[in-house]
């Protein structure tokens, strides 16, 4: 059962990525899992940038730290990269370099000498041609996947890919044909698609009838509007780059209130600009759903970098009390189901509810088995309860939940950001203030209770429950496997819901583990301090990453090792 | 428009909902122009959505009897948006005040005008912030004393006329709080007009703005509708007199008018849209 991961680094502007993307297509036509992360600055030409793509024939959640093949476009990427890769293990780059180190093959490809100057600029692809050497030598993938990553280029350009690319192949043939990772790989026809984060909601809100998005482009939550505008017309959907975060998130408010499921996205100074409207949302029992894409803060803090610093703003967002969700998908798959059920939740709830993601989970591309989408329904809205000689909009029910009229149908109303009675006027008495806050919160019950209890992986009776929420999952599902298969026994309990949270159930499961010890990625330990609040448990061992990465899952078993050890 | 069933006064009004305003107040005037308006087009009330954002003319949706929004102080202008991108076949008129917004509104009241949505923006220009008890506005005339600026204003009022005519809106007019008829008929004028229009609207405030009572505008409009040589189909005549300086004659009517443009709407719309069961099969095809 293989696993490796190759890495490639390079100035911005160079196809660094176009590369990573193609090799990755090339496994996946190959059936075989692979995960492809980006690791970028925040510049459009030059910098440091790096991509990684880890391969298994097992499945696979999360990337590597070390490597077996570099590929450095540059010098700098020689530097900054050298000390990741395996002893044994293979670097390319261009040649007169003048870099020596033992225990490595450095392979010096003259690339201006070889490509010309006119076609240095597909070097990208000449270099896919060389890990396909290395990896299989598939001729008849690599000309596909070629074919299908520039389909929206002009048929020259494809065909000048594949021309270099095969150049690039022979290259590695002729020369270093005894340097291989894989002898020989055949495609594999599956139905496995290779996605990251942002796309799978997006997919996800698609489905779940978003018509309309406004969204203030914040890395990284860009890729929402892009996603939608390109698929606009053969969906029908509005989207609006907007002046604004405060004017998205008042449009979404607006398009909602006219019945429309609608959505924006954006990251943690964005969002921090559209608590008014969030509170606005819940008062005005306003059914919306926010993406919040978390980057390393704070601030305008390393826009492409990733972090878990917004959990508790974003739980508070908005002035008041008020209902808000906050759930945070901690995988590929995650953000499609759970997205589309947010979408079923806001509108049955009433409520505005935010959707926590960061930068790890937004960017990574994993390869998943399709999504099933049999289950998946569309919540309709609830008319039969409807009383329109004398409607109340806001109307005290069992469940907290009234029914509501839309724009274009009888029973009109005003929605308020006031403080209003049944019907929606103002009332500011204290008798309707106390029933309507009730009323309000009351609603939450009515969310499915299997949502607010975690999710365990691994065995029951673990020595060790290793606890997270949101992207901390992939690396953290990684490591256990490993840690169980060499002799310990260790468990993950992801959280996908924070608010609202079962906590009478979860302090039972969390008094039910042996020991305990949370991991995030962020400096002041929210989500411990969350839990803590709710349950009264007091989670005592700590893994708090904080320098703009993501967990690697070989720190997390370092940690385990470490911690169970001093036991 | 046309409806089958005649609008009356009565389908409009809201009886349960005392009026908070104060005796003399300017809204009350544009509340019975806005109602004509609907009842002269005989729109539908389901049909008709007032939004506004927070301060004294905020309250007027509650007094009208069709659907409404009361948002947040400057935010009326992107609520109306999506709720016109939203359901096209609504009438979406916007209220507000001048401080709302000329001030913490002014940027979306730009970009708004860009878009060139058809709704109706109404503002209750009485150059004070009333609910607050009467500070300085962006519109408030320079040197006034108020309770945020004792020893007098020291920056300059906005210019909302020219400044929405410069932004590129295709209707531009300014009424009157107490000439009720002229500014109903200037609010049907602006409902039918296919893309956003403008009405900026003189309202006497008694409570907070004693200078400028309807004895100090008596004399002082001028319809420059009614003037032989003001010809309101063009934009640079039209930006020159909104900018006439003059402290005794005001400028009142459409400043501007084209009616040649038809703001871009797309061809479907977005609430009979059916999400039932969409297919995004070809979507995922990308990511095999």
């Amino acid at each position: 059962m293989f696993n490796f991961s190759i890495k490639i680094g390079g100035p911005a502007g160079e196809g660094i990525f176009s590369t990573g993307v193609l090799i990755s297509k090339y496994f996946q036509k190959a059936n075989l899992n692979v995960v492809y992360t980006m690791d970028y600055p925040s510049l459009i030409k030059g910098g440091h940038n790096t991509c990684t793509i880890r391969c298994s024939k097992k499945k696979i959640f999360s990337e590597e730290l070390f490597q077996d093949i570099i590929v450095a476009f540059d010098k700098l990427s020689i530097e900054e990269e050298f000390k990741y890769l395996k002893k044994g293990g293979i670097l390319i780059c261009d040649e007169n370099n003048n870099f020596t180190e033992k225990n490595i093959n450095i392979i010096e490809v003259p690339f201006l000498k070889l490509l010309g100057k006119e076609n240095y600029k597909f070097k990208n692809s000449f270099i896919f041609g060389i890990l396909v050497g290395i990896l299989g030598k598939n001729e008849p993938i690599l000309r596909k996947v070629i074919k299908i990553y520039f389909k929206s280029k002009p048929e020259e350009i494809i065909q000048k890919n594949i021309k270099i690319a095969l150049l690039g192949l022979n290259f590695w043939i002729q020369n270093y044909n005894k340097l291989f990772l894989i002898e020989t790989l055949i495609e594999d026809k599956n139905n496995k698609l290779l996605i990251n984060g942002n796309d799978a909601a997006s997919l996800a809100a698609i489905k779940a009838g978003v018509k309309f998005i406004a969204e203030y482009p914040m890395t990284p939550s860009s890729s929402f509007l892009s996603f939608m505008a390109k698929r606009k017309d053969d969906f029908h959907i509005i989207t609006k780059h907007v002046e604004d975060e405060i004017a998205a998130i008042n449009m979404v408010i607006g398009a909602s209130f006219t019945g429309v499921r609608s959505m924006t996205a954006t990251s943690g100074g964005g969002f921090a600009l559209m608590g008014e409207a969030i509170a606005f949302a819940g008062i005005s029992e306003t059914p919306c759903v926010i993406f919040e894409c978390q980057r390393t803060g704070p601030s305008t803090g390393i826009p492409t970098y990733t972090e878990q610093s917004d959990l508790k703003f974003v739980l508070n967002a908005g002035s008041g009390e008020f209902p808000l969700i906050v759930l945070a998908p901690g995988d590929v798959e995650e953000c499609f189901y759970e997205t589309f059920d947010a979408f079923n939740i806001a509108d049955l709830i009433q409520t505005p509810v935010v959707i926590l993601l960061d930068k790890h989970i937004a960017d990574t591309k994993i390869t998943i088995e399709e999504f099933n989408e049999k289950n998946l329904y569309v919540l309709q809205r609830n008319v039969q309860n409807l009383n329109l000689t004398n409607y109340k909009r806001y109307k005290f029910t069992d469940t907290g939940i009234s029914p509501r009229t839309l724009p274009g149908e009888d029973g009109v109303y005003v929605s308020s950001s006031y403080e209003h009675d049944e019907t929606g006027w103002t009332d500011e008495s204290g008798k309707n203030h106390k029933l309507m806050q009730e009323k309000r919160f009351k609603k939450l019950n009515l969310i499915d209770k299997k949502k607010l209890i975690p999710k365990l992986y691994g065995p029951t009776n673990a020595d060790l429950t290793l606890i997270g929420w949101g992207s901390t999952k992939t690396s953290a599902i990684d490591a256990i496997n490993i840690l169980n298969q060499i002799g310990y026994c260790v468990n993950y309990l992801h959280f996908i819901f924070i608010n609202p949270m079962d906590s009478l159930k979860v302090k039972k499961i969390l008094n039910n583990c042996k020991d305990t010890m949370i991991l995030e990625c962020n400096y002041t330990g929210q989500f411990r301090d969350i839990l803590r609040e709710k349950t009264l448990f007091d989670i005592k061992k700590t893994f708090f990453k904080y320098d703009g990465r993501p967990f690697f899952y070989k720190e997390i078993i370092d940690k385990v090792k470490e911690v169970l050890k001093n036991e | 428009m046309n409806n089958k069933k005649n609008i009356f006064i009565t389908d409009l009004n809201q009886p349960n909902h005392i009026i908070q305003w104060c005796p003399g107040c300017g809204d009350f005037g544009i509340l019975f122009a806005i109602k004509r308006a609907i009842i002269q087009l005989n729109l539908d009330p389901k049909n008709v959505v007032i939004v506004s954002g927070i301060g004294c003319s905020s309250k007027l949706p509650h007094y009208i009897k069709t659907y409404g929004v009361e948002s947040l102080h400057g935010r009326a202008l992107p609520v109306a948006t999506g709720i016109k991108y939203s359901n096209k076949k609504l009438h979406v008129i916007v209220v507000g005040g001048d401080g709302d917004g000329y001030g913490i509104g002014l940027g979306h009241f730009i970009h708004t005008i860009r878009r060139d949505i058809d709704v109706t923006y109404i503002v209750h220009n009485n150059e004070t912030y009333g609910l607050t008890k009467g500070q300085a506005s962006p519109t408030t005339k320079k040197g006034i004393k108020t309770s945020s600026t004792p020893f007098g204003v020291i920056d300059n009022p906005i210019n909302p006329i020219s400044l929405a005519l410069t932004s590129g809106c295709n209707f531009v007019a300014r009424g009157y709080s107490n000439n009720m008829i002229d500014l109903s008929n200037l609010i049907i004028k602006g409902i039918k007009h296919r893309g956003f229009s403008f009405i900026d609207v003189i309202q006497l405030c008694p409570s907070y703005n004693k200078i400028q009572t309807d004895l100090y505008y008596k004399d002082k409009f001028i319809n420059i509708n009614c003037l032989k040589n003001y010809d309101n189909s063009n934009r640079l005549l039209a930006i020159n007199k909104a900018m006439e300086k003059n402290s005794e004659k005001i400028n009142i009517g459409i400043f501007y008018e084209d009616n040649s443009y038809l703001p871009f709407e797309e061809n479907f719309n977005l609430i009979d849209e059916n999400i039932k069961n969409i297919n995004i099969n070809n979507l995922i095809d990308d990511f095999k």
